[in-house]
């Protein structure tokens, strides 16, 4: 391995040491830790949406109904049918991809405008039928969904408390980077972003763009659908206040403000979206209002995010 | 149950839906904006009609007018944070900022009008008119009027007013518009504050038949979305034929099938026609019809 | 009523590839001028560069003065209302609007001192044609129609000065020639006219001035007697067969 390619690996692996140890660097609270694995949750769903919205120039709408998904598979097999975690990850990643395929065939033919409108009108189809099928809970939801285990024969992995979670969502949010940045790489990713950039060179080298939309569409579902999974267990009870708009404006948001295509922007706009909430609160009005407040001024005065005020931190398909 | 008094209640509903959406019809069919603000601006239009009447005690029709006059101001300002995305018609983004706004509209409302469930108060409410089996409410009847009014009103001037034939040039060409030497960000001023008021006016007619919270937005006129998209796209008059069908298809499925799943029914109809056709989304030039 | 129009060091850029610079170009008042020049070389780019109207939004610089009044900068419809008209390539009408309605709207109730106005019968007379078609749909008429009407439309605004984007282009020719005629007759009675035109023949036979633009650049200028036997002209447009 060259020192070329050396030193940024090292330099991630620093970064992701370092990243696992915040929570006490921040001084270890109870605070510290729940915002800390919100902000590791919320970051995994914000990936899911990143992808679709970033890589393939679409913007989703559905993707609160893929967070929702993965949570009401949680929370519905271990509560209602006794099962295992590793069990309801796998429903959460099935059921969505289910979900995924639906909704891909079904606006494989539209765009952009069409798009975000058909994928809007099927989140709110989602929620309708969460809140009135009794089999999910209805409008009162699923509450009591068990602590975390994930032990493996005689090894135990369990999770109940906040600073006990911190391990786990740290891990999802880790392999999820991890994923997209090998997603960007791969023949799917180059293939995304040619549809997105140059349809009709994307045509002209044999790439048949419906196929790559409906597949990077599968790609991004169950990476939503995990953070969905994990946070069911930390919040402990679903319901269809995962459908509410805030989630949706918090994944756009999050995506847009540090910069569309940055690996790490998601992460940082969730980062900086959940610590105002934690640490500089103005009340669940005031908040609503900052975060609708940062979205249109992000998108009304700097539509490439935060960081093309620096330009040469800019990186990415833009 | 009597399907004579749903069909009735279907009408006044099918009614209650067209004219919700016809501001918003005018902003699909001329700007090509998707305001998924629009419910927040519903739910700030019936709260400041209701905080109007108690602060200062005047009646309900006033109040109805200083509701429509915030709602105009607020689709001003609107427009001008949205000018430049309006002008260089970059439509997701455009739809994307809609839904920070209406955030911070439900934030703003939250803070200033509480966490409380209110009522609007119409003394027309109470007056009920009875037909045989059937009954409605004075109310219903203003509704119902208000609405042909406005949608024959909006129809008129569109086709024979200069500003209405600017709204139209500007919704088929806005570059070409300028040729025409139309200040076209004056008249983007004019529709965002008719579909502020608009819907602020449709609130204070509607909201008075259910008690009014701050969170109400979303689900108050998540149906006014069908009504535009399946209208035809900013078709006048085709969002008050899908309004009053609407609202006849929800009183009948809810009293015949199931009140539950009916919003799930709509917007799988909504689907159904997007995904076959999705042409229907298309610029369309017989917006004023 | 007629202007006299001026234009120094205009430079039109999209992102880094420049694609019109223009030292100077002026028409008389009451002439006609026409910029003639092959498919992509800045046609099209100029004049809509001098009426600051463009759907590509490209970078603009230079100085565009009517009658001494620098006009660069200000926007497309600022630049209407002070007398100067495009008429740009192509689609210059309102599909959705009737002839009627497209030469109803906009156009200014008085245009003050020193500037012919149009009415809609004034209009009609110089295109009968249209006065027939009045309650058509601008997107239900011939190609030959439409120009008419995006030439009547322009005239409603009462300019002073007319910026004419290929007018010729797609139509039959006896279509052409009755625009061009017509346009001729404009000029004679005092309008100041900017022609772009591909048909280099037809605006032969209507203009006073001929400029040749290429790659985005003014090559040759001159009366057009002079410019009827330049050899650029010549070989390249007119087949070296002209009588």
């Amino acid at each position: 391995m060259s020192a070329g390619r050396f030193l940024p690996l090292a330099g991630a692996l620093a970064l992701a040491v370092l990243g696992f140890f915040l929570p006490r660097l921040l001084g270890g609270s109870t605070l510290v830790y729940d915002t800390l694995v919100v902000i590791a949750i919320f970051s995994a769903m914000s990936y899911g949406l990143d992808i679709v919205l970033s890589d393939l120039g679409e913007i989703s709408l559905a993707h609160t109904a893929f967070f929702a998904t993965g949570a009401y598979a949680a929370a519905i097999l271990t509560v209602s049918y006794g099962q295992s975690a590793w069990v309801a990850m796998a429903a959460a990643i099935l059921a969505s991809l289910a979900l995924a395929l639906a909704l891909g065939l079904i606006t494989l033919r539209t765009r952009e405008f069409a798009f975000s409108l058909v994928t809007y009108a099927a989140a709110i189809v989602c929620m309708n039928v969460a809140s009135n099928w009794d089999f999910l809970g209805g409008s009162d939801g699923i509450v009591g969904v068990p602590p975390l285990d994930l032990s493996i024969g005689p090894i135990t992995l369990t999770a109940g408390q906040s600073f006990e979670f911190w391990p786990y969502a740290y891990a999802l949010l880790l392999l999820t980077i991890y994923f997209v940045y090998r997603f960007r790489r791969s023949s799917l990713g180059q293939a995304a972003l040619m549809v997105h950039m140059n349809p009709r060179l994307a045509t002209m080298c044999g790439l048949d763009g419906n196929r790559v939309r409906l597949q990077v569409f599968l790609v991004s579902a169950p990476i939503s659908a995990l953070a969905g999974w994990l946070y069911a267990f930390q919040r402990s009870y679903v319901g269809t206040d995962l459908f509410d708009t805030y989630f949706l404006v918090l994944m756009l948001t999050s995506v847009i403000i540090a910069g569309r295509g940055l690996l790490l922007g998601p992460l940082m706009g969730t980062a900086l979206l959940m610590s105002q909430k934690s640490f500089a609160s103005l009340g669940a009005y005031g908040d609503k209002l900052v975060l609708g407040a940062i979205l249109v001024a992000a998108l009304c005065y700097s539509p490439r995010g935060l960081a093309a005020l620096w330009p040469r931190m800019r990186r990415g398909p833009l | 149950m009597n399907l004579l008094q749903q069909v009735v209640n279907g009408v006044i509903i099918g009614h209650a839906y067209a004219l919700v959406a016809v501001g918003w019809t005018m902003l699909l069919g001329a700007a090509r904006l998707v305001n998924f603000g629009h419910g927040q601006m519903y739910m700030v239009g019936a709260f400041v009609a209701w905080w109007f009447m108690r602060l200062t005690g005047l009646p309900y029709p006033v109040a109805v007018v200083a509701a429509v006059l915030v709602g105009a101001l607020i689709g001003a300002v609107m427009q001008r944070l949205l000018m430049r995305l309006t002008l260089s018609r970059d439509l997701v983004s455009l739809m994307i900022v809609t839904l920070g706004f209406g955030q911070m509209l439900e934030g703003a409302a939250g803070l200033t009008f509480g966490a409380r469930p209110q009522t609007l108060t119409s003394p027309f409410q109470s007056m009920t008119l009875h037909f045989g089996a059937i009954w409605f409410t004075v109310q219903d009847v203003i509704l119902v009027v208000a609405t042909l009014v406005v949608f024959l009103a909006l129809r008129l001037l569109l086709n024979a007013t200069k500003f209405g034939v600017a709204v139209r040039m500007v919704a088929e060409d806005p570059v070409l518009t300028r040729l025409a030497g139309i200040d076209i960000a004056r008249v983007y001023m004019g529709i965002f504050a008719f579909e502020g008021a608009a819907v602020a006016f449709a609130a204070t007619l509607v909201a008075p038949r259910t008690p009014i919270l701050t969170s109400m937005g979303f689900d108050q006129v998540v149906t006014t979305f069908v009504v535009v998209v399946l209208g035809g796209i900013g078709s006048v008059g085709g969002s008050y034929v899908a309004g009053l069908s609407l609202g006849l298809f929800t009183a009948l499925f809810g009293a015949l099938v199931s009140p539950a799943y009916t919003t799930a029914a709509v917007f799988a109809l909504l689907i159904a026609v997007m995904a076959l056709r999705p042409g229907q989304l298309a610029a369309s030039a017989n917006f004023a019809r | 009523m007629s202007a006299r129009l001026e234009i120094e060091n205009l430079r039109v850029a999209y992102g880094a590839s420049q694609a019109v610079a223009v030292d100077r170009l002026v028409v008389e008042p009451g002439t006609l001028a026409a910029v003639v020049g092959a498919n992509g070389a800045g046609k099209s780019t100029l004049v809509n560069a001098i009426a600051n109207w463009s759907r590509a939004a490209p970078r603009v610089e230079g100085a565009v003065r009517m009658d001494g009044e620098d006009i660069a900068g200000r926007a497309a419809h600022e630049i209407v209302k002070r007398g100067l008209q495009l008429v740009p390539e192509g689609r210059g009408v309102f599909m959705g609007l009737t002839v009627e309605e497209n030469l109803r709207e906009g156009a200014p109730s008085d245009a003050g001192p020193g500037r012919r106005s149009y009415s809609i019968d004034d209009v009609y007379e110089l295109f009968p044609r249209l006065r027939e078609r009045r309650s058509t749909a601008g997107g239900s008429l011939s190609g030959g129609e439409r120009q008419m009407l995006a030439v009547g439309r322009a005239l409603r605004m009462a300019p002073k000065s007319l910026l004419l984007d290929e007018p010729s282009i797609g139509l039959a020719p006896r279509f052409v020639a009755l625009l061009l005629r017509t346009i001729r007759s404009l000029v004679d009675d005092g309008l100041t006219v900017l022609l772009v035109e591909q048909n280099v023949r037809a605006a032969m036979e209507v203009t006073d001035v001929v400029h040749l633009l290429e790659r985005g650049r003014l090559i040759a200028s001159g009366p057009v007697d002079e410019m009827r036997d330049d050899p650029r002209i010549v070989e390249a447009y007119l087949g070296g067969g002209h009588g």
